[in-house]
């Protein structure tokens, strides 16, 4: 287990690396440097200033940089964590359901519905989606993450959480307003999540079901609901897992298109501004923080994998 | 089943949430751009005047919008003397300024707070006279410089503005954007300070609304003057929500989310004058688009070629396409609700049958290609720059003029126009007070350069001796004469062919009353009244 932890941050530190060249060539490309020492003693100084966490001043509000990045990327985050809640309540059980009833009209239903989730722009989807309001009757907020009317100070850059501090002001309607904000940028991202978890599922359910010892559950007498929920299920979650953490880019891509939409103030609004008033800096910030967050959470994935999933253990050895 | 919770929990999460709209004490004003600073004396963007005339200052005095006279303001009352050339002002000695978090006043408005804001605009060695300020543009000190030559602090709450001679003028600039004041105390603390920029930028004036915070150029918080000399606002907090795109202001209009927007598209006009949960305000703004023809250029001196060129241009396709129902037509650089517009200057018909045969007799070179030069950015004066140009180009192509389309950006603007390679240029005007000298000089006088407004680079002295002598002229008949001839005159040489005259259009909800439109001052929502929103039934 040792020696894995060991490889993976070995590989790890490689990527973060490459990460930093690339961060680096955009900065010294966007930016500039007036300095007259060479590139590389600059990119020395470079990852000394990243390692201190200092990656410079904005110039639009002459903040330090990565806090005013890592609170809008926490917001994006957020807004993932909400989409992925709708989308594994609604997509696990139709995945399941289709994966079940593989080849029959329930399955090409679900299927139908999914392709469709997955063919639709989802920038075209968010669009369609700030005018529903109006449309249906509904009210529904569709700018920003909470009213302007709440003064809400970022204290952990969880807008959940910072809602709730300032309670004593606005009792709790701050943060059912940051609800609600929620809710439309969250369903149009999970429409996309959604589509992806059936597909995925199904897959998984689908092989488990040709496995040979479901077979011989079967063959065992065990009733169809019974294999389903002892065997079925435990051994269907790891790939379905390990499948999502290759889309957490696109997760995160697509959360940021949709933000510009609903001006949703996370790291694609913050991003989109920035670059629009000209503060490239914004731009190697983000690819270090977003590329940074992916690169460590799939190594938390793999090892959560390993743990969770005994087929996955034989990458601990080495030779395997 | 299983989805159940989720809509229950929806349902709730929906019945909590409360529009922005149905808060009585809250304001939410969306616009199209963030103002530039928040004194009206360095920037004269609609943004800024929205954002600052009428909610942060006072001035001496201001135009009553019903009566279009002038009332007093901070000046109580005001004298003149018999040749005209001394105005005694007597001010309000219940005047406080904003009292917040940066600044907490320690005493009333008085007369040196008066000759601080205008001495910084004319004291060139005053040490706020370049704060802030790039260039002298100008507005900035230019309706003053020439017309006022002292102004003396009679005694605390007396100032006399001495003249250089007698003008019609100075109350309507009393009145302007530009005449906002300030107060010299919090100047001077900035300057001990060492922090003179503060001044336009944490703002302290004496209007109904006191600066409270600019987040990254996108939300604007003020709150109503904790210790007003007026009648106290209704409205306790003011947001100005910057939204650029004019279909999320429209769109957030519908969800609740803003109570005014700003300049809707030009397409979303229609739609929105048939929704009866929305007022339409539409206000004539004294902005003209017009079309600028470089006299200095060879092709163009010639005055019948202008005549030509010009009823060529089919002027209401560009009106239909281009600015929808943003704008009227226009014959002349005035309104017609001007009181010196003058019905009988000669207009320009579009015949474009008879323009071909006249520059064929004016021996017109058809092989030559004429430049038309237009910004590649829309501004008040046209939505879309780049398809009037083009309906331009087909017009003269029908009469066999070959053009082409030059778009700049503004740096490469400005160096194209003070170079004069341009022969056609798309351009406009916005008057900032409502003399007609405030529209006739930039485009007509000597002294005007190109980017000051004098786009068809003419100079002529019978013009500018007709625009110095009606500026100095006192008997109101006389003026109007002077400039019934200037009009005649200059429709007749055809230096700039007029397309539309501008509309502002805004648009509230029904719950909102009391809103004041000036046009050439901003908007002002001292009196801003808003009730729970109204249903259609109760509209009805």
């Amino acid at each position: 287990m040792f020696n894995y932890l060991i490889r993976r941050l070995y590989l790890l530190c490689i990527t973060s690396i490459i990460l930093t060249i690339i961060a680096f060539s955009i900065q010294h490309l966007t930016v500039g440097n007036t300095l007259d020492s060479n590139v590389f003693s600059q990119y020395l100084d470079y990852l000394i200033s990243i390692s201190q966490g200092e990656l410079g001043v904005s110039a639009l509000d002459n903040q330090p940089i990565l806090k005013t990045a890592l609170i809008a990327f926490i917001s994006t985050l957020e807004l993932c964590f909400f989409a992925f809640i709708f989308a594994s309540i609604i997509g696990v059980p139709l995945g399941i359901l289709a994966g079940l009833e593989r080849n029959r009209g329930i399955d090409y239903s679900i299927m139908s519905i999914a392709l469709i989730g997955l063919a639709l722009p989802v920038f075209w989807v968010a669009i369609i989606f700030t005018m529903l309001p109006n449309l249906t009757g509904w009210v529904m907020p569709i700018d920003g993450n909470i009213s302007v009317i709440y003064e809400v100070p970022m204290v952990t850059g969880i807008m959940l959480i910072d809602s709730l501090l300032v309670s004593e002001q606005y009792q709790l309607s701050a943060f059912y307003n940051h609800l609600v904000h929620i809710v439309l940028p969250a369903t149009v991202l999970a429409i996309f999540l959604i589509s992806e978890i059936i597909r995925l599922t199904r897959h998984s359910i689908t092989m488990i079901m040709r496995s040979n010892y479901i077979k011989a559950a079967h063959t065992k007498g065990f009733s169809r609901p019974q294999i389903v929920y002892r065997h079925v299920l435990k051994n269907a979650i790891p790939p379905i897992i390990h499948q999502l953490r290759l889309q957490i880019s696109t997760i995160i891509s697509f959360a940021m298109a949709i933000e510009i939409v609903f001006s949703y103030q996370g790291a694609g609004m913050w991003l989109f501004v920035s670059i629009q008033q000209g503060d490239y800096l914004a731009l190697s910030t983000a690819i270090l923080i977003i590329s940074g967050f992916i690169l460590i959470l799939s190594i938390i994935v793999d090892l959560l994998l390993v743990l969770i999933s005994p087929t996955k253990r034989k990458v601990l050895y080495a030779d395997q | 089943m299983r989805f159940l919770p989720i809509y229950f929990s929806l349902a709730f999460i929906s019945a909590c949430y409360q529009t922005e709209s149905t808060i009585t004490d809250t304001l939410l004003y969306c616009s199209d751009k963030a103002p530039h600073s928040f004194n009206p004396q360095i920037s004269h963007d609609v943004a800024t005047l929205d954002a600052t005339t009428h909610q942060l200052y006072n001035r001496l005095v201001k135009i009553d919008p019903i009566s279009q006279r002038f009332v007093s303001d901070i000046a109580l009352r005001w004298e003149v003397n018999s040749k005209k050339t001394e105005y005694t002002f007597y001010l309000r000695r219940d005047v406080n300024f904003h009292h917040n978090d940066y600044f907490t006043p320690s005493r009333q408005l008085n007369a040196e707070d008066v000759i601080f804001s205008f001495d910084r605009m004319l004291a060139k060695e005053h040490p706020f006279h370049l704060t802030n300020v790039v260039a002298e543009t100008y507005l900035y000190n230019h309706p003053f410089s020439n017309l006022v030559a002292d102004i003396v602090k009679v005694d605390d709450y007396t100032i006399r503005f001495m003249l250089n001679k007698s003008d019609a003028t100075l109350l309507a600039n009393l009145a302007a954007h530009y005449a906002v004041i300030h107060s010299k105390e919090y100047a001077q603390l900035l300057l001990e300070n060492d922090n003179k920029a503060q001044i336009d930028y944490l703002p302290i004036g004496t209007g109904p609304y006191q600066f409270k915070q600019n987040s990254t150029k996108r939300l604007i918080r003020f709150q109503a003057h904790t210790k007003p000399w007026e009648k106290p606002s209704n409205i306790k907090q003011l947001i100005f929500d910057v939204t650029p795109n004019s279909t999320k202001r429209y769109a957030k209009l519908l969800s609740g989310e803003c109570d005014i927007i700003t300049n809707p598209a030009p397409s979303q006009v229609k739609q929105i004058s048939k929704n009866e949960l929305f007022s339409l305000s539409s206000q004539p703004t004294g902005n003209v688009a017009l079309i600028a023809f470089n006299t200095k250029s060879k092709s163009l001196q010639n005055s019948d070629v202008r005549h030509a060129l010009s009823s060529a241009i089919d002027r209401q396709t560009i009106l239909d396409a281009v600015y929808f129902e943003n704008a009227t037509a226009a014959n002349n650089l005035l309104p017609s609700n001007s009181w010196a517009y003058n019905p009988r200057a000669p207009l320009v018909y579009y015949t474009p049958e008879h323009s071909r045969e006249k520059l064929q007799n004016g021996e017109f070179d058809f092989s030559q290609t004429l430049r038309i030069v237009a910004p590649i950015k829309s501004s008040i004066f046209n939505p879309n720059f780049y398809k009037t140009a083009e309906l331009i180009q087909s017009n003269l192509a029908t009469i066999g003029v070959n053009t082409e389309i030059i778009q700049l950006r503004n740096e490469e603007l400005n160096a194209t126009l003070m170079a004069g390679e341009y022969d056609l240029y798309l351009t406009g005007i916005s008057p900032y007070i409502k003399d007609p000298d405030n529209l006739f000089r930039p485009l007509f006088s000597c002294s005007s350069n190109q980017i000051e407004g004098n786009t068809g680079q003419w100079c002529d002295t019978k013009v500018q001796a007709l625009l110095d002598n009606t500026l100095l002229e006192t008997n109101f008949v006389q003026r109007v004469k002077n400039y019934y001839q200037l009009q005649e005159y200059t429709q007749d040489q055809l230096i700039y062919l007029p397309i539309a005259h501008l509309l502002r259009f805004d648009v509230f909800n029904n719950n909102i009353s009391g809103l004041q439109m000036n046009p050439l001052t901003g908007i002002d929502l001292h009196s801003v009244n808003k009730v729970p929103p109204l249903t259609k039934e109760q509209i009805k």
